[in-house]
């Protein structure tokens, strides 16, 4: 197959289901006898998602709790598989999921930042050549060298961005991450990765649609697991928002339907 | 994992292309190749990913002993009181339980310990890997962390243990008899052999063990059960003839047999044994890693 040599992302009707049991005895009997019968329903998590990213672009992804979002860059990264369809991904992903997924409580940071970093795929000499810039762009001083046990909440988001904003990638996976922080801080992550989209792709999860439509150039409205709107931000914004005020909580969404 | 490039060996490979879940790039291999490429690709993904396994190990190793002022201490003091204690408990029988007259008070002990070197490396391995992944699910659920050096971490922080244990199965065995065989120098090549059977029971029973935590309860029962029906207190040269024979299908009984020839009495252990042994070891290992990535994309989904 052969596609555009601009395309870094792209997915075909992708979709994931998670199985769900009614009991966590029935795991075992899939397990079993799954080739002869099937004892779970499914929860399609996404369905049918075709997606193309290119290169230089940024994507901001919209949609309510549960909607797939995750899921999408969890498959986008390679962290989990997609049940069916086709996902093509040309670069090294950077993600940032779960800032300080990593995080030992009894630590130093320093200590933290080495395995963050190791685990982020930076060498160990990569690492060390930017232990200082890191350092600084946390900006928590002294603390360094403190059990993580001993920082407020603040102090490790802005450790944990410091870190990623150090992994040379050429797609940023941004999801929900910048909630926590002051707004200095924020408006610090958001200035590198306005830097960081001058020479690398974007794909930015958040529910605060400021930072969307500073950010993003494109915007993919997700709801329950389906592309429902794509296109400018601030045409999909509008109609997102709109959305969400006339429709309830429903208390339904998460339960397991056939496809 | 699933990220390889079009030079699978390359280590900043950059390609991802799942069709329906499966990687197509792995797809259009002869059988051949593909087979040579699963018996490399542990050794590859250590290779690539050294400086992680360096980090987390030293991690795994600071963590045992943290907030304690003698630290390491306590790793020598454990082993060195149990042999203590079987000196005093053992010392006095005279007799080998292989019916040759032990050449001093101190010989049963020294017996004893060795075996138990090798089954507690076994025993602490058995334990933790059912949890192991749970242990890490939040580095295998949020980040991109190569899941199957778990495995190897977790056998090199046993090992660590494991060496403190034999370095004073050495010393005591030089302080008490005065002199070591120079089959020591292969005590090396059974902890190879040993390390590679630990770390494919670990990626086994870690895969499983992700699924259900009966893995876990089983682990618990079995092991202590397990220490009796291995050679640790007894020689199985004192065991009737079928029995003798049927105790190598616990596979511990060649590594508590040969690292007890090789140090203890000082002389080559039996070909049949030894071969016996690499051959679990090697099946075991290969066996473990290709049940783990068998099963690598659903532990993301469950843990």
């Amino acid at each position: 197959m052969s596609y555009d040599a601009d395309t870094i992302i792209r997915t075909r009707h992708l979709a994931k289901a998670f199985p769900l049991y009614a009991d966590q005895r029935e795991w075992l009997k899939q397990a079993m006898f799954g080739n002869f019968k099937t004892f779970s329903k499914s929860f399609w998590a996404l369905r049918d998602i075709d997606l193309e990213v290119r290169r230089g672009d940024s994507v901001g992804i919209l949609g309510r709790n549960g909607c797939g979002k995750t899921t999408l860059l969890q498959i986008i990264c390679g962290m989990t598989r997609a049940t069916k369809g086709e996902v093509w991904v040309k670069g090294r992903v950077a993600p940032v999921l779960a800032l300080g997924a990593t995080f030992d409580q009894e630590s130093t940071g320093r200590q933290n930042v080495l395995i963050a970093g190791a685990v982020m795929g930076l060498k160990r000499a990569e690492v060390m050549a930017k232990f200082d810039s890191i350092a600084e762009f946390a900006g928590i001083g002294a603390f360094m060298n403190q059990p993580l046990k001993h920082y407020s909440t603040g102090m490790r988001t802005r450790l944990a961005f410091a870190i990623c904003a150090h992994v040379e990638a050429d797609i940023l996976i941004v999801d929900e991450a910048l909630s926590v922080g002051d707004v200095a801080f924020q408006r610090k992550c958001l200035d590198w990765i306005d830097s960081f989209k001058k020479t690398g792709t974007l794909l930015f999860v958040s529910h605060a649609m400021d930072q969307v439509r500073r950010l993003c150039d494109r915007t993919v409205w997700i709801d329950k697991g389906r592309i429902r709107e794509q296109g400018d931000p601030h045409q999909v914004i509008r109609s997102y928002l709109q959305a969400i005020r006339s429709e309830r909580d429903d208390v339904r969404r998460f339960s397991s339907s056939e496809q | 994992m699933n990220k390889i490039g079009p030079d699978p060996d390359y280590h900043d490979a950059l390609l991802l292309h799942d069709v329906d879940g499966v990687s197509v790039i792995d797809g259009n291999l002869g059988t051949w190749a593909a087979f040579v490429r699963f018996l490399r690709a542990p050794f590859l993904s250590a290779y690539r990913h050294r400086d992680l396994i360096w980090v987390i190990l030293k991690r795994e190793l600071d963590e045992r002993f943290k907030g304690s002022q003698a630290g390491w201490v306590w790793a020598l003091t454990a082993p060195l009181i149990s042999l203590a204690i079987y000196t005093l408990a053992f010392g006095g029988s005279a007799v080998l339980p292989n019916k040759t007259a032990a050449k001093s008070a101190y010989d049963y002990s020294l017996f004893v310990f060795g075996g138990l070197i090798a089954f507690n490396f076994f025993a602490e391995m058995a334990y933790r890997a059912p949890s192991l992944l749970q242990e890490y699910a939040h580095f295998i659920k949020q980040t991109l962390f190569p899941a199957e050096m778990l495995a190897v971490i977790s056998t090199l922080r046993a090992s660590a243990y494991a060496g403190i244990g034999v370095a004073l199965m050495l010393a005591s065995q030089l302080a008490f008899t005065h002199t070591l065989s120079w089959t020591v120098l292969l005590v090396p090549l059974w902890a190879l052999c040993f390390m590679a059977f630990l770390v494919g029971l670990t990626w086994f029973l870690s895969a499983l063990g992700a699924f259900t935590r009966d893995v876990s309860y089983l682990m618990m029962t079995v092991s202590p059960l397990l220490l009796f029906a291995t050679p640790v207190f007894f020689s199985n040269e004192v065991l009737p003839y079928p029995i003798s024979i049927l105790i190598y299908a616990n596979v511990l009984t060649g590594f508590v047999e040969i690292v007890r020839d090789l140090v203890f009495f000082g002389r080559l252990p039996g070909l049949g044994v030894s071969a016996w042994t690499f051959f679990v070891s090697v099946t075991m290992f290969w066996f473990g890693y290709w049940f783990f990535s068998r099963n690598r994309a659903g532990i993301a989904d469950v843990l």
